[in-house]
């Protein structure tokens, strides 16, 4: 999948990035949740410092407004002050605290007597916020001895001057607003005389409550400035257990006001700013206080603004981070693109320019490794095309020396054209430019030819060079006039001495005396020639391999004498012929070999050589030779330059027998045998050809090969099968004297072919039967 | 290979053909022969064979020519060869033939 140097670097900065990113992300997220934390902390601060002091000052203000009234009830019931002093203090007393509402001092019915029963002092802020004293209470009509607020503050206040807060309750007289009212007792010699009050408002509470709405606080972490919207407070009477004013901007105004705080759902007095409930749509975060009077103080502020700092930081930080590591990317995969693939990318380029064998000016600028490395490559380049050069020269003086190898091998043919008694031809195909095999022929006397192959270990110009020598060795050695045995080893004495290099050589040779036929043959550690002999197949020759040349001195080489028939032939092949591979390995090989060569049943051996040779280059053509390949082919004729062979071969059957006396009429006709002989050929040739085509297979199918050869004197024709072993002539002759009627019908061809041959032989050699028969000429 | 055969007189037969009586011909030549010897209404007295355009006889030939000439004595008949070739009266002295047969 990551082949390419490319992907997997790109793989590889994507993977360390994703991880980056990642770690940074966590480290992100954790850093807004402590933020967040701190955050809230912070805002309990500011809320503590700009908002609940406020609150409690005010209540403190009012609480402490109420005290002093209590006092004042307090004196003038005990001094038996004017009412209009009292009236001128009440009134002094709401001028100096602007909040509140009104308030006054009411005594107990009849605390001064049967004869009055409503003693009150009650001032309150008119509408043009003037203090003004209100004596309508002091009436029967209202009897504010049995107000609620009267009864419920009354029975709740101690000598220690508690404060009691009422429920927010609507007052009949006066204004319809819906109010509260603080209260404390008036003791007199620890006595209760009556109670003093202070009214609130619900919705001036609110008022002020608004007014300090936390659109000041300011997160001092980030001074953006943002004002918290959609923050809501509600004020609450903890021990009694409802709500005195709220200021929530979903209410219809104060219908919460009175209820009770249990009632809402989200109540946790003692958690702030870790708790979060939804409110008409709305996720707040409530803060509670508990002031010091018993009431509770809820703020509640919207999340989302509560943070909108910190998300407005690190929103766009994290994209912009990610941004960051893309742009790392991008850079990455360009830079790699440019600074490594595209480089890389330029040399494989200019390589194949190269080997193209075109000149290319090598030459990268940036980066400096590669600009080094094409500096390298240039370098190399210029030294490879002297290198090349020089090896150009090489090469050229190699196949010089190719063509003097070459042309030290004889290769005109026939190289005698005066002499009848043989044919030979021979080729040498080098591996490489120059190579270690070789062969020669000459006549070391007037009537014996010498005929050798070789081949030198090893290969190229050290191979070509012993070769050269052996073989200019050889050639001297066989003209001084030893005989065969005493020959070899004179010449493996003197290989031996002239080789410092450990070269060793393998050689065939043969001597043949061409009148006689006689052959010596002598193998120094060389494969096996084949031979061809009289009809039969092509068979490896019998001869002792001895061992090769150049390997110990004065050893004692076997040679082999024979005798060579007219028309037998001798291949010396290297084993670069068996050993040449094809592409897939496979090796020519000796059957191959075989199967070839004796295809070939004609007198040319120059179409023979030369269909072997192409047979073999072609099956190793699409590869280099490792090895020479060499062969050499002798056919002995004999001293009569007019002997002709021809053979005949193909399967043994009576259908085939119209074929086989056509070829023998032809061959007839082309040599001018005179009609009684032909008519004889006819009969013999008819009579054994039937004996073998009904006689010789009779389970299997098999050949019969004929051949005819002519000399002066002589026609010969021999017959050869692979059949079961049968002479013929062991059959008894018929007796022609007979009368007829006693006369056998068979026996009576192979009578006649004894009578009409001048020499018959039989012999039954190598698995075949052979039958020679011999016509004389005259 | 053609043979001509045809009836001469009442109780002759007379058999021709050309070329070769070899391997390839002989038993066919001897065959035919031997069924026009065997399907004639008459006994045949006398089988006249016409060499005149044989150029070849081998011991295939000659072995037919043996075996008609016993089927003929045994119909105490006669054969008689007409017009053979100079070079394969050879032949016939070879294997004894000129014996008993007429060769001229």
């Amino acid at each position: 999948m990551f082949k390419t140097l490319k992907s997997k670097i790109i793989f590889t900065s994507f993977i360390m990035l994703t991880l980056l990113m990642s770690v940074f992300i966590f480290f992100a997220i954790q850093s807004r949740m402590f933020t967040k934390q701190l955050m809230v902390q912070n805002y309990r601060y500011s809320i503590d410092a700009l908002f609940v002091n406020d609150i409690n000052d005010s209540i403190m203000t009012l609480e402490d407004n109420l005290k002093s009234l209590a006092l004042i009830g307090g004196l003038h019931y005990r001094t038996s002050r004017s009412d209009e002093l009292t009236d001128e203090v009440v009134i002094r007393i709401f001028r100096n605290y602007p909040h509140t509402l009104g308030g006054g001092i009411w005594f107990k019915p009849y605390i001064f007597g049967d004869n009055k029963k409503y003693n009150c002092f009650y001032a309150y802020r008119n509408k043009d916020n003037k203090v003004v004293l209100d004596k309508n209470f002091a009436s029967a009509e209202y009897d504010y001895p049995n107000q609620q607020w009267y009864k419920e503050i009354i029975s709740k206040v101690t000598p220690k001057r508690n404060i009691v807060w009422t429920k927010p309750y609507y007052e009949k007289i006066g204004s319809t607003t819906k109010m509260v009212t603080a209260g404390t007792g008036i003791y007199a010699k620890g006595k209760l005389v009556g109670i003093a009050t202070v009214d609130w408002e619900i919705s001036s509470v609110i008022k002020n409550i608004s007014k300090m709405k936390p659109h000041e606080m300011k997160f001092s972490m980030y001074k953006t400035g943002k004002k918290i919207k959609n923050s809501f407070v509600l004020l609450g009477h903890a021990d009694d257990d409802y709500i005195i004013a709220t200021n929530d901007p979903y209410l219809d105004g104060d219908s919460l006001v009175g209820h009770s705080l249990k009632e809402i759902p989200w109540y946790a007095p003692d958690l702030y700013g870790t708790t979060y409930f939804t409110y008409h749509g709305k996720i707040y975060t409530p803060f509670f206080w508990k002031l010091p009077n018993g009431m509770v103080l809820v703020i509640c502020l919207p999340k989302t603004e509560m943070f909108i700092n910190v998300d407005m930081f690190y929103f766009p930080f994290t994209a912009l981070i990610l941004l960051f590591i893309f742009m790392i990317f991008v850079r990455v995969y360009f830079g790699i693109n440019r600074y490594i693939i595209n480089p890389i990318d330029k040399l494989i380029d200019i390589a194949h320019k190269i080997s193209d064998g075109k000149d290319v000016n090598i030459k990268i600028d940036k980066p400096a490794e590669f600009a080094q490395l094409a500096s390298t490559f240039d370098t190399m380049t210029k030294d490879l095309k002297i290198i090349t050069k020089e090896k150009e020269h090489i090469n050229s003086e190699l196949n010089i020396a190719k063509s003097i190898q070459a042309s030290s091998l004889p290769d005109v043919f026939p190289p005698f054209p005066d002499r009848d008694e043989f044919d030979i031809y021979a080729f040498m195909e080098p591996a490489k430019e120059v190579g270690g095999d070789f062969y020669d022929f000459y006549f070391i006397d007037e009537n014996r030819f010498m005929f050798l192959i070789a081949d030198v270990s090893g290969k190229g110009v050290p191979a070509a060079l012993f070769m050269m020598t052996v073989k200019t060795l050889i050639n001297n050695l066989s003209q001084v006039g030893y005989e065969p045995q005493e020959l070899i080893k004179v010449i493996n004495n003197k290989v031996c001495q002239s080789n410092k290099q450990g070269f060793f050589v393998t050689m065939f040779a043969g001597i043949v005396d061409v009148e006689t036929g006689d052959i010596t043959y002598i193998n120094c550690g060389h494969n096996a020639p084949l031979i061809k002999s009289g009809i039969g197949e092509y068979k490896y020759l019998e001869c002792d391999s001895n061992i090769v040349l150049g390997a110990f001195e004065d050893f004692d080489f076997k040679i082999v004498q024979s005798k060579l028939e007219v028309g037998d032939t001798i291949c010396l092949y290297t084993d670069g012929m068996t050993e040449a591979t094809n592409q897939n390995n496979e090796m020519y090989g000796e059957e191959r070999l075989l199967e070839k060569i004796n295809k070939f049943d004609n007198d040319d051996i120059y179409t023979m050589a030369s269909d072997m040779k192409n047979d073999v280059i072609k099956y190793s053509e699409k590869i280099e030779r490792s090895d020479d390949i060499t062969l050499v082919i002798f056919k002995y004729k004999n001293k009569h330059n007019n002997v002709r062979k021809t053979i005949y071969k193909a399967p043994a059957s009576q259908e085939n027998y119209k074929d086989f006396y056509k070829w023998l009429h032809n061959i007839c006709d082309q040599w001018q045998i005179n009609d009684e002989l032909k008519n004889k050929l006819d009969m013999c040739g008819e009579e054994i050809y039937a004996n073998i085509a009904f006689y010789a297979y009779p389970q299997t199918e098999g050949d019969i090969r004929v051949a005819v050869l002519k000399d002066e004197t002589q026609v010969t024709l021999k017959f050869a099968d692979d059949g079961i072993p049968y002479n013929p002539l062991e059959k008894p002759d018929p007796d022609i004297t007979l009368p007829p009627e006693q006369r056998p019908l068979g026996g009576l061809g192979i009578f006649m072919v004894k009578e009409m041959a001048d020499d018959i032989q039989y012999e039954y050699t190598n698995n075949s039967n052979i039958l020679t028969l011999k016509f004389n000429l005259q | 290979m053609e043979i001509e055969i045809k009836n001469t007189g009442i109780d002759g037969l007379y058999a021709k053909t050309s070329g070769r009586l070899d391997l390839d011909s002989a038993v066919e030549y001897g065959v035919a022969i031997k069924d026009a010897l065997t399907d004639a209404s008459e006994d045949i007295k006398e089988l006249v064979l016409d060499f005149s355009e044989i150029t070849f006889i081998s011991s295939f030939g000659l072995k037919v020519v043996l075996e008609l000439y016993k089927e003929m004595q045994a119909k105490q008949g006669t054969l008689k060869l007409k017009d053979i070739p100079e070079q394969l009266k050879n032949s016939f002295k070879m294997v004894g033939f000129d014996k008993f047969l007429d060769l001229d």
